[in-house]
Formats: structure tokens, C-alpha cells, sequence
């Protein structure tokens, strides 16, 4: 069967700064919560920004329309529904009573109306200042929307770049000693979340790969054991702590190489198994050409950051994702009649969503909590 | 020294509610008292407010299924053997099972007949993924039954315990399956192994069907933990005191501040008056958590004392509802809370949250708090020795210094949030007396196991319950995702100040 490509582009856009457009607006939260809104071009607005789902191309929506509805007949939702020629587009949102300050759950249902095979590019269209990790999607520190699991974004990735769902903490690290300022700014996989960066580089090249790491946080050995994997070099465990001390920076040297003949080149720091604080944590990298001597001490203090292919402050100022601001892309393809959801959780007032792969939260339990709670909701007496 | 000046203590002479109270919890193994023998003579009915607290704890529809894998018979060489008896194995599982499900409470179906055939298994899987049971308990009977044990469990997604007799399992049998979520292996002949398999069920339904009460400021809420599936209910922490002032010194108060005086092997500083009013907490606690809806509290019990909004602090009551199996937690510490609701749920047992100290010259663990519960050994053994005392940072009130018995192991847990489990044991050493310490009233000192260093000990306000339960507790993490931490076995080692390198 032919197949009917770009019949539209539904775009998805974070904007933090857009203004709600005027009209209606459906409010829905959860007990004891202040709200959400939907408004009536079925945009989420949200105390950090709107989410923003609408439609651009050639085939304009018909008709949008949003309305308060009720999921299992007590949970309080808005929804949105547009026609884009033949694909009915339907958007809910409602309030997931997660602990502890709950998360809104929208769900992008696409159906097929015309009884012939058609593709939808969904573009989730991103400010500058949104990061998108792997599972997530970030401002800040705040990780604002969680990307469904039934999909994989295609998005237009950078050189270089992190690829993880790990937190930006600058000005954490406290060298006692003088260094590259960049020991000063790290990143940290909070929740045992590993910290990954890939490097474009020529296929099968060999490179030396400088870690960089300070401990400001612990002052006992023991208890932030790492594990640190360059592609192409053996791993090598770290201990900051029991190798350096506190507040001392230190680096670690790995000959690696592009081993899988992939064009890019991993880095990888992760907790080790048992570890006391799961959290692993990285400063800064150095990526040289292979065959330099490398002195230790100078790379320490900087000294040899303008030799480096590349030179990252982790968590600082020249640090970046692999993926470009701006877009992401769905490909989705429905059959005649057929249909389609993608779940988005998104962060409400004062709240921030939960990493994907370290919760037991799925769509079905989050409606099933929230149709729970206000099944059993009393105001006070 | 006891300054009651209430003169009617003879034994077996309870009123009309709390010798009901005691008949209710003695139906279901739980009650405080050990006096009970003689107040089961009389029938006398309720009061209408009473608050019955065995309705408190929740008990969850919990739906077993159970079936047998075996080979087709007969049996020639190939473990378990030809000599292995299957009907006579298979007739006094399936009678343990049932007794099992019977004292948990738990709704069993059983497959007739044991599988043997892949059809047999096909028509399992389809039917389980229809009925949606809580867990699926497997009994092995042949080695060859491994790989239809491991495709339920993928096939169902649901938890699933293999029961593996000896003599059906090798060490390899066990590498992979053993240790995957979501999969609990018993490779044993001991049937209590594989109730303490049920019992994680259980404790998981507990935790799904429970609403824990979160006692602070001035916010009306509800939330779900992640993982757990329990309901977090926030209410404004004036709600306790004026309900507490609403509380008469009834005769259900007298009886429960006469008895827990009679039950005591010491008073030290408590009067009549602080024990009716410890008393008046725990049936404020009771009526807040019905009308609630509630299962468990966790109360900002120390800013209410701080700002002197009720002339006791709590932690006689709480002690009193953890002995009823009712989680009562400090200080509105939510994960200190979840942490004592699993000793009650999986372990059937009381914890104390504490505040840990070094003690640097033994390298022990004082493990302190004011709200231990005294039933140690299981909401339907007797209690350990106590001796009533203020609560020590205030000196009001009542609670309880409960009498730990030396050289007993026990368990440290502690939720660091629902996904992430610190669990740690070691072995009581003795009990620590205040004063000639400070702190809290039991206190009690540990030798850690695998800690090298007291100091490295994890977390703050861990759970302390008799018994390692270590093996037990580790499969329930392991059936539901959660991720268990323990303290570092080696110690820290001092490390040599370095002096700022010059530029």
C-alpha cells in the first residue's frame, strides 16, 4: 500500500517564555494541588513554560476544540481534539498524584480516519536552553518532560556531546589547588544515573582520553566508588577520595580508541555495584591526539587544553548535549484506521518528573493512582 | 517507681471497651496487653466511637496462583530421580500451601493437575495473563522444568516465586533466574522459606492498599509513592492537637494507661496524668486514622512539642500502635515511615527509626529513638520487658525504653526513597541506659556485620527489628525492583592533609 508521507508535522514545542494565547482554558490538577491548564490550542501551560502542541504544514487543522472531561469517570482532565486532514488528533492531560508533588500526563492520540496507510512526523521543537537527554528533557536542573518509551526521537546530534539524563551541578567542585577551573563545575548521575558523552571522531582512530575529576562532597574514601569506561581502553575503578582527597583534583589517562569503527568515540562514568553514593560524578574531559606525551600535572592545570581535539567543562559553560536545541522528531506511521498514543510526563507546579528507566510509573498506573486518590478524596472535615 | 494514684489495677478488671478492644486483637494476634487470659471471661459490647485497631491495618485481596511443573511420568534417571515420590511431594505442598495462604490470608487457585506439557504451559500463561493474579508460585519437579519456569515468569510479567525442592536444581540452574527482577528462588526443602516468599506478596499488597497520614504544616493533599503504590496523605499537623484536646480521659484511656503501667517492669518518670494523656494520643491517633481512611502516620510529633500544642509527646502511643501492627513514625520522616511499615508488613514485627551514634571506643552502633514497640518478636509473641520514661529531649510524657535482648541479631533498613533500599545487620550488644547517657530512651548498642568502622554506617533514622532477615528482605527488593544498598564493608582510612601546592 502507498504510502501517504508528511500528511502533517505536529509539533510539539517548548516554549518558556510564549504567552498562553487568549481563549478558553481548561483547569485540571489533583487533590490538594494548584492546577494545570490546558488551553484551547491544546497547549500545556505550565509554571516553567508552555508545552506546545500544534500543527504546522500544509493541512491546517479543521476544528480545535478543548473541554474538561473525566478519566474513569473522576479524574479530572482537559482534552483537545483537531482534525489535520485525515488524522484526528487528540491531546489529554491530567494531573498523576505522584509523590510528592505530582506530574501531568499528556497523551498524543493519532488516528488514522481515512482507511488508507499514512506517516505523521511528530517535532518535539525545543528552545536553546532545553537539554534533551536520552529519556528526558531538561531546563536548568529541573527535568521537565519525559520522553514516551514507545519511541525513539530521531534528533540532529552535535560533534559531541552528553547523552545521558545526569545533572548539571556547576560551581560543585572546590579545588584546594590550582587547576583548570572547570574542576570546579561537574556533572552528576543523580540516582545512579551513568554519565555518557560520545565524540565524533574518525572510524577506528586511536586517541588518549584525559578524565579529570575533584571531590567536594565526601570526605571518606568508600563511599563514591567509580567505574570509568573510555572505548577501546581498559576500564579503570576510581575512588576519588582514597587517590586524591577531598576538594583534590586529579586525573585519569586511558589510550582509547573508536573500537567498534562507529565514527564516534564513548565515554562512560558509572557507580560501581554496592556503591554507598550512587551518584558518579565527572569534571572535566581532554581528548588529545594518540602518541603525545601527556604530563598529568600540566593537563591538570589547563595548561594543554588549547592542544586538546577537545576540551569539555563538564557541567560548565562549554558543556553540551549531543543533541541540538531546537527539535526532535517522531516518525509514526498509522495503518488504515488505525491509531496511535504517545505518553509525555510533564512537570507542574514546583515538581519535576522522574527518570524513565529508575521508575515503576507507567501510563496505566499513573491514570489508575490518580482515578484512586479522587475516588477516596475528602476535603477536610 | 509508680505514682498512680488510681486504685483500681487488679488484674483482669478491664472495662467494658478495652476488654473488647483485647478480644478483637487477641482474634488477630494483636494486642499489647499481656494480661488478656483473664479479661476473655466477660462479654460486654463496644462503645459506638470505639476504634477497633485491627480494622486499621489493611488487609488486601491478595491473589495467589499456584501450579506444578513436572515432566512426564515415569521417571527414569535425571533428577530428582525415579525414586523421588511426586504424588506424596506434590499431596503435602499443596496442604502446606493452603495452611500458608489460610494464615495470610491469601486467596490461592490452583492448577488440578501438574504440567507436563507444553500445552499445559500455553494454556497457563494465557490464563494467568487473563485472571491477572498478584504473583505466581511455581514448584519444580523435575531439572528439566527451568525453562517453562523462566518463560511464565517472562511470558506473565508478573512476580514470580520458583519453589525448587532439592533435588531440581543445580547451582547453574540458579545463575541467571536467581537473581532477576522480579523473581523470587527458593532452592530448598524448607516450606517457611517459601511462606516468607507469600509473605512478600503480601507485604507488597499492604503497602498498595495502605494510606499513610503525613502530619505537618498546614497542606491538604494526597500523593502515590512511586514503586510502593502507597497513598500519602497530607494533613495540616493542628489537626492532631485539637482532635487530642477532643479526647476524653475515658474508660478506654484508664484502662490503656493502667495496663501499660501494670505491663511495665519500671517506671521511672511518668505519672497517672502523663499516662492518661500518652493514652488519649493513641485513641486520637486511632480516630484520626479512621476518619482518614488511614493505615500508618508520620507526625511533625517534635515541632508540636517544641511549640507545646499537647502536654505529651506521642511516643508512648506510637509504641502502642506498633505493637497493634499500625506504623506510627517521628518527626513526619515519610521514608523513616515506609521503612517501618516493611518490617510490619514482610516481617510481621515492629521497628524503632533511629538516630544513629558511633560509639568510637567499642566501634558499635547506638541505634536511639523513643517509640520502639516492645513486641519484638512478632505482633503475636509476647512482649519484651520495658520501663516507662519521659520523652528525653523534652522530659514529658511518656515513652518507652524497651529492654532489647542482648546478643540477638538484627536488621537495619531504610528506604532513601521508594526505589532505594538501605539494609544492613548486626548483633545487639547490650542496651544503653539514659543517663548516664543522653539521647533517646532505647538505645541500644550494635556490632555491625560487614562494617568494618561504625562510622560508615548509612543513612539517618534507619529501622531496627529483631532477627536477620537479610535473606528475606533482599527478595523482596529483588520481586519489586528495588534497589538495596548496603554500608561499606572497608573502612575509611585517614587521609594526610596535603598543603596548597604554589604557583
Amino acid at each position: 500500500m502507498k504510502t501517504r508521507c508528511l500528511l502533517g508535522i505536529i509539533t510539539l514545542g517548548l516554549a518558556c517564555l510564549a504567552k498562553p494565547a487568549p481563549g478558553a482554558e481548561v483547569q485540571f490538577t489533583s487533590p490538594g494541588f494548584a492546577p494545570s491548564k490546558m488551553d484551547a490550542q491544546g497547549r500545556l501551560l505550565e509554571d516553567w513554560g508552555v508545552l506546545e502542541l500544534k500543527i504546522s504544514g500544509s493541512e491546517m487543522a479543521d476544528t480545535a476544540e478543548v473541554k474538561a472531561v473525566k478519566l474513569d469517570e473522576v479524574n479530572q482532565a482537559a482534552q483537545s481534539s483537531a482534525q489535520h486532514g485525515g488524522v484526528r488528533v487528540t491531546r489529554t492531560a491530567y494531573r498523576a498524584p505522584v509523590w510528592p508533588s505530582g506530574l501531568d500526563v499528556l497523551t498524543l492520540r493519532l488516528e488514522e480516519t481515512e482507511g488508507r496507510e499514512q506517516s505523521v512526523q511528530v517535532s518535539l521543537a525545543l528552545p536553546d536552553s532545553a537539554r534533551v537527554g536520552s529519556r528526558t528533557i531538561s531546563i536548568g536542573n529541573r527535568a521537565v518532560v519525559a520522553l514516551p518509551a514507545n519511541a525513539r526521537a530521531s534528533q540532529s546530534r552535535r560533534n559531541w556531546g552528553y547523552d545521558d539524563d545526569a545533572t548539571a551541578l556547576p560551581g560543585w567542585g572546590k579545588p584546594k589547588v590550582e587547576c583548570d577551573p572547570a574542576f570546579r563545575n561537574i556533572r552528576a548521575g543523580m540516582g545512579g544515573v551513568p554519565i555518557h558523552y560520545r565524540f565524533k571522531v574518525e572510524s577506528n582512530v586511536a586517541l588518549t582520553v584525559v578524565l579529570g575529576f575533584c571531590e567536594s562532597h565526601w570526605e571518606t574514601s568508600g563511599q563514591r566508588p567509580m567505574t570509568c569506561v573510555v572505548e577501546g581502553a581498559p576500564a579503570q575503578a576510581v575512588d576519588c577520595i582514597a587517590k586524591w582527597g577531598q576538594h583534590q583534583p586529579g586525573t585519569l589517562q586511558f589510550a582509547g580508541n573508536d573500537q567498534n569503527g562507529d565514527g564516534e568515540l564513548t565515554v562512560t562514568v558509572l557507580p560501581q555495584t554496592g556503591a554507598p553514593d550512587q551518584n558518579p560524578i565527572l569534571n572535566v574531559i581532554w581528548i588529545f591526539t594518540a602518541g603525545h606525551t601527556i604530563d598529568a600535572t600540566q593537563v591538570m592545570r589547563g595548561r594543554l587544553n588549547v592542544q586538546a581535539m577537545h576540551y569539555v567543562d563538564v557541567g560548565g559553560a562549554n558543556d553540551q548535549s549531543l543533541f541540538a536545541g531546537g527539535q526532535a522528531e517522531y516518525m509514526i506511521k498509522l495503518p488504515a484506521k488505525g491509531a496511535q498514543e504517545m505518553t509525555f510526563l510533564v512537570a507542574c507546579v514546583g515538581g519535576s518528573v522522574p527518570t524513565p528507566e529508575r521508575t515503576a510509573w507507567t501510563p496505566e498506573k499513573l491514570c489508575q493512582a490518580a482515578a484512586q486518590v479522587w475516588r477516596e478524596w475528602k476535603e477536610a472535615r | 517507681m509508680n505514682t498512680s494514684p488510681h486504685t483500681h489495677h487488679c488484674q483482669g478488671c478491664l472495662s467494658r471497651r478495652r476488654c473488647l478492644q483485647l478480644i478483637s486483637s487477641a482474634a488477630a494476634g494483636l494486642t499489647f496487653s499481656g494480661s488478656i487470659v483473664s479479661a476473655l471471661g466477660r462479654e460486654r459490647k463496644p462503645a459506638p466511637d470505639f476504634v477497633d485497631p485491627v480494622r486499621l491495618r489493611p488487609h488486601p485481596l491478595t491473589r495467589i496462583e499456584a501450579a506444578y511443573l513436572q515432566q512426564p511420568r515415569p521417571y527414569w534417571l535425571g533428577w530428582p530421580g525415579t525414586a523421588y515420590p511426586l504424588d506424596k511431594t506434590q499431596a503435602e505442598y499443596s496442604a502446606r500451601l493452603s495452611q500458608s495462604c489460610e494464615r495470610l490470608g491469601l486467596t490461592l487457585r490452583a492448577e488440578a493437575k501438574p504440567l507436563e506439557k507444553e500445552a499445559d504451559l500455553v494454556t497457563l500463561i494465557n490464563g494467568i495473563k487473563e485472571r491477572k493474579p498478584d504473583a505466581v508460585l511455581l514448584t519444580l519437579q523435575h531439572m528439566q522444568c527451568w525453562g517453562w519456569a523462566d518463560r511464565v515468569s517472562r511470558e506473565t510479567s508478573l512476580p514470580t516465586i520458583i519453589f525448587a525442592p532439592v533435588g531440581t536444581a543445580f547451582t547453574g540452574h540458579l545463575a541467571g533466574i536467581s537473581r532477576r527482577q522480579g523473581v523470587h528462588v527458593i532452592s530448598s526443602l524448607e516450606w517457611p522459606a517459601v511462606e516468607d516468599g507469600l509473605k512478600m506478596i503480601r507485604a507488597k499488597r499492604m503497602f498498595e492498599e495502605s494510606r499513610i497520614l503525613w502530619i505537618k504544616g498546614n497542606e491538604r493533599n494526597e500523593t502515590v509513592l512511586d514503586r510502593l503504590g502507597t497513598k500519602v496523605r497530607a494533613i495540616p499537623r493542628d489537626t492532631f492537637n485539637q482532635l487530642f484536646d477532643k479526647m476524653p480521659a475515658d474508660e478506654e484511656a484508664k484502662d490503656i494507661a493502667s495496663t501499660f503501667r501494670r505491663g511495665a517492669k519500671k517506671i521511672i518518670e511518668p505519672d497517672w496524668n502523663d499516662s492518661v494523656n500518652s493514652a488519649r494520643c493513641y485513641t486520637a491517633a486511632k480516630r484520626l486514622l479512621a476518619d482518614e481512611q488511614a493505615n500508618a502516620l508520620s507526625m511533625d510529633c517534635l515541632g508540636m512539642v517544641s511549640a507545646k500544642l499537647v502536654p505529651t509527646p506521642p511516643c508512648g502511643a506510637w509504641t502502642i500502635l506498633q505493637d497493634e501492627g499500625i506504623t506510627a513514625g517521628c518527626e513526619a520522616d515519610l521514608h523513616g515511615a515506609t521503612s517501618m511499615m516493611l518490617t510490619s508488613y514482610l516481617l510481621d514485627r515492629p521497628s524503632y527509626m533511629n538516630d544513629p551514634v558511633p560509639e568510637t571506643a567499642k566501634n558499635l552502633l547506638i541505634a536511639s529513638h523513643c517509640t520502639s514497640g516492645t513486641r519484638l518478636n512478632g505482633f503475636n509473641k509476647p512482649t519484651a520487658p520495658y520501663i516507662l520514661r519521659s520523652h528525653s529531649e523534652s522530659d514529658l510524657g511518656v515513652s518507652v525504653q524497651v529492654l532489647w535482648p542482648e546478643k540477638s541479631p538484627i536488621t537495619l533498613v531504610r528506604f532513601s526513597n521508594p526505589n532505594e533500599l538501605i539494609v544492613d545487620t548486626g548483633k545487639l550488644v547490650s542496651n544503653v541506659a539514659t543517663p548516664p547517657a543522653g539521647g533517646c530512651r532505647t538505645s541500644v548498642e550494635v556490632k555491625m556485620d560487614n562494617v568494618e568502622d561504625c562510622r560508615d554506617v548509612l543513612g539517618f533514622h534507619q529501622c531496627v527489628t529483631l532477627g536477620n532477615h537479610l535473606r528475606t528482605i533482599e527478595g523482596f527488593c529483588q520481586l519489586y525492583g528495588i534497589k538495596i544498598v548496603h554500608s561499606p564493608r572497608e573502612a575509611t582510612h585517614f587521609v594526610p592533609e596535603t598543603k596548597p601546592a604554589r604557583t
